[in-house]
């Protein structure tokens, strides 16, 4: 808070490389008569949840920050998030993610969702931009109970194409699992290491793609979605994309040559995905846009 | 008929060792007259042939290829042998956590079916026509667990029910695999027999490579990166499920 105002600490002699973190949020939200609001929230650096207003008609958004500017192997980042019954609220990326090479040890980042009975609640990234050498296993549970409805997301890049970065080597490991009511329904894991230009570039791997993104729906109302999504992405370009239904979760993957299609493609369903099923605005927070 | 090797005690799953015996099965079980349907599924490859992804040997190689290697062949080859090792060491927990994976790890509807499909037409033709100690057990743990039967796992168990070294159980289900691949796409190209062929004496290697991978990787590690980057493969199963006119069932 007045962090500014306080003398200056000497600078300590910081061993060469980057200090490893761990850093942590845990959030709950609860609901107080018909609002959602805010109970527990714990957050150690260099991860930071930020509550700004809520534009009218909007649900109670909490938007992640990592204040460190990107991640290194052997960096943790643990995140708790759990929406009580009947509650809405999403939490939402506020930028890219970047993960850094590593020296060897791996980047973890586990992310679990647990949603009540009755809740609407949505996990929306913004690019996890993984640079050459990066190491990063990221694994994402969701725990519905009863009849809540869980929107989330992932969004992964290889390399920084900007500068014509390629990836050849590191880890990059995205898990999912989802369970409802305590029975697992559905997990996937993106899983490649190695010489990882030959999986990007082979035609049943990446097929060249330069990014992946995927949205995972799951509620009692997934299977009457499959429909209406599979022909808004027919009308998609640039990107390839396809839905399915397993297990009664709705899988949305998209699979694009540049960065810019990719975010147009995701956030265009994802908008009218939150509209139509959850009943929010056909937007997204203009922090996303940025 | 008698039964060889000693009687199972009761609730334990015996491992026979039997070289020949397994020969004998292995041949058996992955032959594509073993009654699973396979000729019915084509993972994909229908709607990859339609894309253009898949358009000649050469493209129809480079693609099941990826499929042994990081996709399909991996995932399942994964699960394969956790549920041979946990007949061989009679682990139940990590019995159990092949068949909840094998039945929730899935990247498409197809796929899924595709799975559970011929694990239970696996299972069935079994239980029918052949005697493995030990079957039952197995498929009470599935009704227990309320989950489908799933054909890596279910083969992988039986194989290791009967003795089966594992290299070589391992080798002939990938074999029978990417065999029904080939098949697929030899008909849909369509190309010669001969071509079939030479698709498949060019995946010897990769199917000795993968199995090796397996087999050198401990069960912790496996469990810890089972997964797929096959993105393609799931992308054109996706797609495949509205297919217009199709032969394949996946």
């Amino acid at each position: 808070m007045y962090a500014d105002s306080l003398p200056s600490k000497p600078p300590s002699p910081i061993a060469p490389g980057k200090v490893k973190v761990e850093g942590a949020a845990q959030v709950r939200f609860v609901l107080n008569g018909t609002k959602t609001v805010l109970r527990d929230l714990y957050q150690r650096d260099p991860v930071r949840l930020l509550f700004p207003d809520n534009p009218p008609g909007e649900l109670t958004i909490g938007v992640l920050t990592t204040t460190s500017g990107g991640l290194v192997g052997g960096d943790k980042i643990n995140i708790d998030v759990v929406a009580d019954p009947d509650t809405q609220a999403m939490i939402m990326a506020q930028a890219a993610e970047k993960i850094y090479r590593s020296t060897g040890a791996d980047c973890l980042i586990d992310i679990s969702i647990q949603a009540g009975d009755g809740a609407w609640f949505e996990w929306l990234p913004q690019e996890t931009i993984l640079h050459q050498g990066a190491r990063m296993r990221r694994q994402t549970r969701l725990a519905l109970n009863g009849a809540a409805r869980v929107l989330a997301g992932e969004f992964l890049v290889f390399g920084r194409h900007a500068m014509g970065e390629k990836m050849t080597e590191g880890l990059v490991r995205d898990a999912w699992q989802v369970s409802i009511d305590g029975r697992a329904v559905w997990a996937d894991a993106f899983h490649m290491e190695g010489e990882l230009d030959k999986r990007i570039d082979h035609p049943a791997g990446l097929g060249g793609a330069i990014g992946l993104a995927n949205a995972v729906y799951a509620g009692a109302d997934a299977a009457g979605q499959l429909d209406w999504v599979r022909e808004l992405l027919n009308s998609q370009a640039n990107v390839r994309s396809a839905a399915t239904l397993v297990n009664g979760v709705l899988l949305v993957r998209w699979l694009g040559k540049d960065v810019f299609s990719l975010r147009k493609a995701f956030a265009e369903v994802w908008m009218a995905f939150r509209h139509r099923v959850g009943g929010q605005p056909q937007k997204l927070s203009r922090l996303w846009h940025m | 008929m008698q039964r060889q090797g000693p009687a199972p005690a009761r609730g334990m799953i015996t491992m026979v060792t039997d070289p020949d015996r397994g020969l004998y099965r292995l041949m058996s079980w992955l032959s594509p007259s073993f009654p699973v349907g396979a000729y019915s599924y084509s993972h994909g490859i229908e709607f990859a042939f339609e894309a253009g992804d898949v358009t000649d040997a050469d493209s129809l190689l480079a693609w099941i290829e990826g499929i042994l290697e990081f996709g399909a062949g991996r995932l399942d080859g994964v699960l394969f042998r956790c549920a041979w090792q946990a007949m061989a060491s009679n682990d139940e927990a990590l019995l159990a956590w092949a068949i909840d994976t094998a039945d929730i790890m899935r990247g498409s509807r197809e796929m899924a079916l595709e799975n559970s499909a011929q694990g239970a037409a696996f299972m069935e033709t079994l239980q029918k026509s052949w005697h493995v100690d030990g079957l039952e057990r197995l498929n009470q743990l599935h009704a227990q667990r309320a989950r489908p039967v799933s054909y890596p796992v279910v083969v992988g168990a039986a194989a290791g029910l009967s003795g089966i070294d594992q290299d070589k159980a391992l080798t002939a289900y990938l074999h029978g695999f990417i065999s029904n691949l080939v098949s697929a796409g030899v008909r849909m190209i369509p190309l010669g027999q001969t071509a079939g062929q030479q698709i498949l004496f060019a995946l010897e290697a990769a199917v000795a490579t993968a199995v090796k991978n397996l087999l050198a990787a401990s069960i912790t590690d496996l469990q810890a990166n089972i997964g797929s980057a096959a993105v393609m493969v799931d992308w054109s199963s996706m797609q495949h499920e509205t297919q217009y006119t199709r032969i394949f069932r996946s």
